[in-house]
């Protein structure tokens, strides 16, 4: 996992730790979520049992504007926009009809947007903001660790913010020094929680 | 006459040359899959006759291959029905099994994770005795397999074979008493499983598989069934139309030593009873018609010779 700077699954029985971190690895990978993890530590202790996943959040601006997935073309008092994924254009239409009105805008295939007599620059509408994916990205994250835990886990304590997260669960009532476990993970990391 | 499950694979055009041909060596069709223009039988022959169904079947490009599982039902016993679990390894376990022709069924316990709290329901337990073998897939912990084994296995009857996250010597020595069959290094994974070190794993489950059933077989012939399963779905569907209506993919399931008939037991228990197979011998004489656990089937458990006195 070359984009993870530490990645460790730390487990009394050898074999359980090497099968959980191809888990973590298939997860992750999965979920395009390698990219925004820079540090991982992982505890499993199946005798108590216990579940601990601690990381440092990468800094990721990763807002998505119309030019990173369409073409504009300005041609005749017109310009169109030629789309290459259409994951966003929902919400690019959507933006679009606010900002221009409906009448403006026009989509005669599933890959092409025309606007007509807009008063705007080729470069002001490359840069208009059409989604933030890192909204979802503490759902998706908890989603995630949800996968990789052992699945009768059912109980969890978890901490999301914008730099670091501890993720806990165990099936029994969770132990009174589950803070002190989270501390030594991160120390193992070099970090504080 | 020995008969050997095999599997023909070959055109539709003129395949029931070869359907006759089976027919008249005394065989008997499991299973038939007409696919656009391909046709599957698993069947039964007799172990003399494979090389002329081979011959026969030749001109027509058709293939014969052995396939030890056909007619077996199989529980591929998954500890839940989420994401943890399924669609990987219990769906790509079942998948394979049932190329080799048995016909898998996966049952999906509903307390079955964790290591505590794990249980497994009388329901459960009477689904999985109702089939030939249970294949147990479990996670990748040997403290928690060997914590909760002893629970998921409570009143099964059937032969177990035990996959696992540990390898099989560590498999053998936690499991007490022992089961039939062990594969480790199966535990718990969430890639699809199409390397080959994947694929040959795969193999080795069917191997175990293989082996358990052989064993249970060879158990079967020390005293013999009355009548064969394969014959008495032949029998059932000549004589109760009533079958050609179900639109399930196999209306009549063959099993080791009986058979599962989707029909409702209320309405159809009593016409399977006095069904004549031979010489005024009715099915009831020579077999247990009970209520299946899975919906409302019928479950026909054939009696072997000791307790009938009767081969048919």
């Amino acid at each position: 996992m070359p984009a993870i700077e530490y990645f460790e699954v730390e487990c009394p029985e050898p074999l359980g730790a090497e099968y959980y971190r191809q888990i973590t690895n298939d997860v992750l990978l999965d979920h395009n979520l390698l990219r925004v993890i820079h540090k991982l530590h992982v505890y499993i202790d199946p005798k108590v049992p216990l579940f601990v996943a601690v990381g440092i959040l990468k800094k990721i601006t990763t807002r998505v504007c119309v030019g990173d997935f369409a073409n504009v073309n300005p041609l005749e008092g017109k310009i169109t926009l030629v789309i290459s994924d259409e994951t966003y254009l929902a919400p690019m239409l959507r933006i679009f009809w606010q900002k221009f009105g409906k009448d403006h805008v026009d989509q005669p295939d599933r890959f092409t947007v025309i606007l007509y007599d807009v008063k705007a620059d080729l470069k002001e509408i490359e840069e208009i903001i059409v989604a933030d994916p890192s909204e979802s990205l503490y759902k998706d994250l908890i989603y995630a660790f949800r996968c990789i835990a052992p699945e009768g886990f059912r109980l969890r304590s978890e901490i999301f913010n914008k730099e670091k997260f501890s993720f806990v669960a165990s099936e029994n009532t969770l132990a009174e020094n589950v803070d002190e476990i989270i501390r030594e993970k991160f120390a193992l990391m070099g970090e504080v929680p | 006459m020995t008969l050997v499950p095999i599997t023909y694979k070959g055109g539709i055009y003129q395949h029931d040359i070869v359907t006759d041909l089976i027919e008249d060596l005394g065989g008997y069709i499991i299973q038939k899959h007409v696919i656009a223009a391909d046709v599957v039988l698993q069947c039964f022959v007799p172990r003399d006759d494979i090389e002329l169904i081979r011959q026969i079947a030749k001109p027509l490009f058709g293939e014969v291959t052995d396939t030890p599982l056909v007619g077996t039902e199989i529980a591929i016993v998954s500890m839940s029905l989420e994401i943890h679990h399924l669609p990987h390894p219990s769906c790509d376990i079942a998948e394979y099994v049932r190329r080799i022709g048995a016909k898998s069924n996966m049952v999906s316990l509903a307390r079955g994770p964790g290591k505590r709290i794990a249980g497994l329901n009388d329901e459960e337990r009477d689904v999985i005795n109702e089939h030939d073998i249970a294949v147990y897939l479990m996670g990748n912990f040997e403290t928690c397999i060997e914590y909760k084994m002893p629970t998921l296995r409570r009143g099964i009857e059937v032969p177990i074979v035990l996959c696992g996250g540990p390898d099989k010597e560590t498999l053998k020595k936690i499991i007490d008493p022992p089961v039939d069959g062990y594969v480790g290094n199966v535990g718990r994974f969430m890639r699809r499983t199409k390397e080959a070190d994947e694929i040959d794993k795969l193999d080795e489950i069917v191997a175990e598989i293989i082996r358990v059933l052989e064993k249970k077989r060879e158990e079967i012939q020390k005293d013999p069934l009355s009548v064969s399963p394969a014959r008495l779905m032949g029998l059932i569907k000549e004589k109760v139309p009533a079958i050609h209506g179900v639109t399930s993919p196999t209306p009549l399931t063959v099993q080791m030593a009986g058979l599962r008939v989707k029909l409702p037991y209320d309405t159809f228990a009593l016409e399977l009873r006095d069904l004549e197979i031979e010489d005024g011998i009715k099915l009831g004489d020579v077999s247990d018609i009970v209520p299946s656990r899975m919906r409302d089937y019928i479950l026909v458990k054939i009696l072997p010779f000791s307790e009938t006195n009767t081969v048919i």
